[in-house]
């Protein structure tokens, strides 16, 4: 049985035992995040309103309460069978920036995709993958961890589970 | 003659004595099991349950601050809900490793407070000897303050908003504490109790009956890297991924030294 989270106009299906988070990754009327996290020249006093990024975290282990946006805290506690999907929005006006030229989500992960030179923590035996796209004028960042390079045969299919099933509307 | 006449008399009262004795020790039992919220008059029965021809049961009730325990012991389930920020969240409980406690919690009950409390000290999140992570499940925001919630969460520890949840665990009372062998999928302890201590010797003694073994840090960190496997434990999981991955039993790649001869 899986069950189905949304917020914000991003949906995905989590199988059994899988953890997720929806979450903002600065409070309201925070400008630091914003700062970090913009990818256009505007500067943050340029914004109407702060942007509030949105941060999904979901992993077929139990996560940690205290997480980076690109999961720093999970990745440590994770087990080798361990997979970690993160989707981190960046405000809209990155959508049109060569960064994001990729059109849509990718529905799957190739087996030799996640690489160990990809983290962004490099964590001994590990290997990620991070993949920049817009979708419906929004744009977003990927990022998958699995717990083990070895191990992707197995791991990645598991991830492909949840991302297929991630949904993005404008 | 009068002799037996004064020993049938002797009897008599001596009986009557029992009899009394009886009927009083028997008063006692009702009264006793009144107080306990039991009632065996039928007079006293519930009307809903009579208009609904059920069975008799016995309504347990417990005394003012005792917690109930629950009506039936359901099997753990995933938590899902909102964290509160208002984001949509799920507690993976069921088919992941480990211990998990959740801590049934809500906002306004005093003797919750102290829970909330202690648990904003990471070293009270912890029973000695156990690994069980700790998760908070408070009401979804239909039934509780978001606001209330975000201010007592504490940082560090998982918090969920789920009315859904308190359904699904029957949970009778606040706080209530529901232990949890998440890789069995079973409920190993539950309980109610008004302080940290308590809760942690309750913890104790369900792991004790429930015939788990403590497992230290170390000790799940190796099991987790796979190096606590044993040889043919790791040889099967080496199998797997090679037929997974399509090489399967004499596959040349795993020969590479072969064909160079």
């Amino acid at each position: 049985m899986s069950h189905h989270l949304a917020a914000h106009g991003v949906s995905l299906d989590l199988p059994k035992g899988w953890d997720a988070e929806f979450s903002g990754a600065a409070p309201p009327n925070s400008e630091v995040a914003v700062r970090e996290r913009s990818l256009s020249t505007q500067s943050v006093d340029d914004f109407e309103r702060p942007f509030q990024p949105l941060v999904v975290h979901a992993g077929n282990f139990r996560l940690p309460a205290d997480r980076g946006d690109f999961g720093s805290g999970a990745v440590e506690a994770m087990g080798a069978g361990g997979v970690l999907v993160c989707l981190l929005e960046y405000d809209q006006a990155s959508a049109s920036t060569e960064l994001f030229r990729r059109n849509r989500l990718p529905q799957a992960l190739g087996v030799n995709d996640v690489q160990p030179n990809t983290l962004q923590r490099t964590i001994s035996g590990q290997a990620g993958t991070q993949i920049f796209f817009a979708e419906n004028g929004r744009a977003f960042c990927l990022y998958v961890v699995i717990g083990s390079h070895r191990r992707r045969a197995v791991l990645v299919p598991l991830a492909n589970e949840v991302i297929s099933s991630i949904s993005i509307e404008a | 003659m009068t002799a037996l006449v004064i020993l049938l008399s002797f009897v008599v009262g001596l009986l009557t004595v029992l009899v009394a004795g009886l009927l009083r020790s028997h008063a006692e039992v009702l009264r006793a099991l009144h107080d306990l919220g039991v009632s065996l008059d039928p007079d006293d029965r519930d009307l809903d349950d009579a208009d609904a021809g059920q069975s008799t049961t016995l309504d347990l009730r417990t005394r003012p601050g005792v917690a109930a325990p629950r009506a039936s012991t359901t099997g753990p389930v995933d938590i899902v809900g909102v964290t509160a920020d208002g984001g949509p969240a799920k507690i993976g409980v069921v088919g992941t490793e480990g211990l998990t406690l959740l801590a049934f919690l809500s906002s306004g009950c005093l003797t919750c407070a102290g829970f909330w409390e202690a648990f904003a000290d990471p070293s009270q999140r912890y029973v000695e000897g156990l690994e069980a992570e700790l998760v908070i499940v408070a009401k979804g925001p239909e039934m509780e303050s978001e606001a209330s919630i975000r201010a007592l969460a504490p940082k560090g520890v998982r918090t969920v908003m789920s009315s859904d949840a308190w359904l699904d665990y029957e949970v009778p009372v606040s706080p209530y504490f529901i232990m949890i062998d998440s890789a069995a999928g079973r409920v190993v302890g539950e309980g109610a109790a008004a302080t940290w201590e308590q809760v942690a010797n309750l913890l104790r003694q369900a792991v004790a009956d429930a015939g788990l073994r403590a497992e230290g840090k170390s000790e799940r960190a190796a099991r987790s890297r796979g190096t606590g496997r044993s040889g043919p434990e790791r040889m099967a999981d080496t199998d797997e991924e090679l037929q997974r991955a399509g090489i399967e039993p004499g596959d040349p790649s795993l020969y590479p030294g072969a064909g160079a001869e």
